[in-house]
């Protein structure tokens, strides 16, 4: 019986339910005691061993009732009692089809998806090899020899009632065989690709990234995202715990005769980082900056003072669309106000300066996402000098490969001259890194 | 073992309900695995569901001591765990030092008052002077205990880890002492509200039970337990009114133990139907935030109005 809960088990964790091999034993121990004779009470009992979040418990749900799900599809047969020549048949099969229970034959096909090894399935291309495979532990090439003979040994041209009943039958088995391996493929297989399709999305350029798949790359970025924050909010909570601070204490306790009576501690680091976010939203690099926006925003928790600029010519600021609105919504809006249209770095660069210079302290942190190409107009290098100096930091993410900077119209050395680093940020797993550097840099 | 666990899970359900805890099955169900595996469980929910009160009436039913530690930011080993008694041990320093003059009277050169000192009896780290904290005490205590480990989110990480241990072996290592085991497991029931995301190794050791608002039906009953002086229909009619609250979109959806109050208050004020002037007088026992309120009086008649008209259908049972 260990062997249906393992199989659950790993079912549960191609869903998504994250179970680990102690809580499997937990599992297995308490199934010893419930019994599997109540499903209600073995569902509830499972639940609470093996589901730890109300999210997985909601997975846990579907699946559980998916793989327990016991009812056999009852099929349309011909009565068996008006076939007088059963007898006739030779292959154990063919014998199985006509006499055997419905029960019976599920639990051979089970059989011989186990021969099979059909728990190695993993991709929806193997669906049909698995089929085929298992109707041949089945014996059914030896039923379709038989049923060549049939064939060709009648006389007359309509086939007999046998042969007829044997074709369902075999159809009929097809079916049901293919469905097994559809039920398994569903338990057993990376069903939504997730695994495989992560790892693709993660190193893809992100500009040829499918716009329908924004909503799987989407929760890749907030899953990415989450990662982060919890790593850097853990380490700016151990900011606040403070430090003995010995100066003071000696200074202060110098009217106790120098003997360290009261204590003083460094007080806590006071900080509050801003990050300016500029982002090209032109043609050429849309993309790049919806993926960079819905980064950033998505790590409000750790970075409090978040502010968004995007611009192809005009500069123009989104921070408050990002809080309103939902993030979709807001990038949306972000691309069709601002995006389009030629790049004019140099026009930007000086709204951004007149718009904001002012608020630009030693705590901030600049950081610009573009390809600097910037239409043979003037580049305006100077004002970015004045950002760096007046900055704590100013990192520029340029999308396009290193290879291309400095080709045609693009001014990436002009600018990088002026930046503390840069960076090539072409794919999620670039990103990631760009953003985990920022935040350890900035807070 | 001799009675089916179904039979248990049934017992458990009405000794609960005794004790005026009305439980839907998959609280008896973790219940009766808690005390079966002997593993702590870990309740999560919204406020008010009666996740505190769980442990409460637990701790009836198996007549053990009900020991409780309420976490929050700063909590740490010294008022979890124990705590050295420093007064006391002050003192017998004290004692010593009187006691020490005996001991090494007549000793001759510094080796042979070391090897003296070596062999007299120190107890200045021993049970004596150990304090007991919550944790402590609920693996020391002679009855059998239920240890409830209240809001475990609003403490630290840090304590988070310390937990590991006592949760998975029911021991605590006390560097001067040894280990301390428990000889009779707690049953341990931890809280938490989700003010942040429990870790993942504190998860895997415990069961995990998500109770969430109750139906219409198990809240009246509970209803029923806990303010047996209402009438039936004006049971009926609040339980159905706070259903359908709990449909709008609002920042704290009212709980059961707003339900109760209200039920309460509602008694208080000797009222015999639900009206809308009742409801709109009463709402702020049920809603604890102005914007709530005033999203909730626009719906009044509504509510009101689907509150009644349901009751008068179907009577309950």
């Amino acid at each position: 019986m260990e062997k249906v809960l393992t199989d659950f088990v790993k079912a549960l964790r191609n869903s998504n339910v994250r179970v680990s091999p102690a809580e499997t034993i937990d599992a297995v121990s308490v199934v010893d005691s419930v019994g599997y004779d109540d499903k209600e009470l073995l569902k509830r009992t499972l639940s609470i061993v093996l589901s730890k979040t109300p999210d997985e418990k909601d997975k846990f749900n579907a699946c559980f009732d998916d793989f327990f799900s016991d009812e056999i599809k009852q099929q349309v047969s011909v009565d068996m009692d008006q076939l007088s020549d059963i007898k006739d048949v030779d292959s154990d099969l063919a014998k199985k089809l006509l006499e055997g229970s419905q029960g019976e034959l599920m639990l051979s096909i089970a059989d011989a998806a186990e021969e099979a090894e059909i728990r190695e399935i993993r991709y929806f291309t193997q669906r049909s090899v698995f089929t085929r495979r298992i109707l041949e532990k089945m014996g059914v090439g030896k039923l379709e020899d038989e049923l060549m003979q049939l064939g060709s040994s009648r006389e007359d041209e309509l086939p007999s009632d046998l042969e007829q009943e044997l074709r369902n039958q075999l159809t009929n088995l097809r079916e049901r065989v293919s469905d097994y391996v559809q039920q398994q493929f569903l338990l057993h297989g990376d069903v939504s690709g997730e695994q495989l399709r992560e790892q693709i999305f993660k190193s893809m350029n992100m500009a040829q990234i499918d716009r329908s798949y924004l909503n799987e790359v989407h929760s890749l970025v907030r899953k990415m995202a989450k990662k982060l924050a919890n790593l850097h909010s853990r380490r700016k909570k151990n900011f606040k715990k403070g430090k003995l601070d010995i100066r003071k204490t000696i200074r202060d306790n110098w009217v106790n005769q120098g003997i360290l009576f009261n204590l003083s501690w460094a007080y806590k680091k006071v900080d509050r980082p801003k990050i300016y976010v500029i982002c090209d939203v032109s043609g050429s690099v849309g993309a790049y900056a919806r993926f960079m926006l819905m980064f950033l925003f998505s790590l409000t928790e750790v970075v409090s003072k978040l502010r968004g600029f995007v611009f192809s010519s005009n500069l123009g600021e989104v921070t408050n669309d990002f809080k309103d609105a939902k993030l979709d919504e807001a990038i949306e809006k972000a691309l069709q106000k601002h995006g389009g249209g030629s790049t004019d770095y140099g026009q930007a660069l000086t709204d951004f300066v007149s718009l904001c210079l002012d608020e630009i302290d030693n705590k901030t942190t600049v950081v610009i996402l573009g390809d600097a190409r910037n239409n043979f107009g003037p580049e305006k290098a100077h004002l970015m000098k004045t950002i760096k100096e007046r900055s704590k930091q100013v990192f520029w993410l340029n999308p396009e490969g290193k290879y291309r900077w400095d080709t045609g119209d693009s001014v990436m050395t002009k600018y990088s001259a002026y930046c503390t680093k840069v960076f090539q940020c072409g794919n999620i797993d670039q990103l990631e890194r760009v953003v985990s550097t920022l935040l350890k840099t900035a807070i | 073992m001799t009675d089916g666990p179904k039979k248990i899970i049934k017992d458990i359900t009405k000794g609960f309900a005794k004790h005026g805890y009305i439980c839907s099955e998959q609280i008896a169900t973790a219940v009766f695995l808690a005390s079966q595996l002997e593993k702590p469980i870990l309740i999560e929910g919204p406020p008010g569901v009666g996740k505190t009160e769980l442990a409460n009436t637990a701790a009836l039913y198996f007549k053990k001591d009900m020991i409780r530690l309420q976490c929050y930011e700063g909590l740490d080993e010294s008022k979890a765990l124990y705590e050295w008694r420093y007064g006391k041990q002050l003192l017998y320093t004290q004692i010593l030092k009187e006691q020490m003059q005996e001991v090494l009277e007549g000793a001759k050169g510094l080796k042979e008052s070391l090897d003296r000192l070596m062999k007299f009896e120190d107890i200045f780290f021993s049970e004596d002077f150990l304090e007991t904290r919550p944790l402590l005490e609920a693996l020391t205590s002679e009855k059998g205990s239920v240890l409830l480990i209240d809001e475990v989110d609003k403490s630290d990480e840090e304590f988070e880890a310390l937990l590991l241990e006592i949760l998975s072996e029911f021991q605590i290592s006390i560097p001067e002492l040894g280990v301390r085991k428990a000889d009779i497991k707690p049953l341990v029931v931890l809280t938490s509200n989700n003010s942040r995301e429990i870790g993942d190794a504190l998860k895997r050791r415990c069961l995990h039970l998500y109770i969430p608002f109750p139906d219409a039906k198990l809240e009246r009953q509970i209803v029923q337990a806990r303010v047996p002086e209402i009438s039936e229909s004006m049971q009926i009619q609040l339980v159905n009114f706070v259903q359908g609250i709990r449909e709008l979109d609002l920042k704290k959806l009212p709980a059961i133990s707003e339900t109760i109050d209200w039920a309460k208050t509602v008694i208080l004020l000797n009222s015999e139907e639900l009206d809308a002037k009742l409801a709109e007088d009463t709402l702020n026992v049920l809603l604890k935030h102005q914007q709530d309120i005033e999203v909730v009086k626009k719906e009044i008649p509504a509510l009101v109005s689907s509150a009644t008209e349901t009751s008068d259908g179907k009577s309950l049972n």
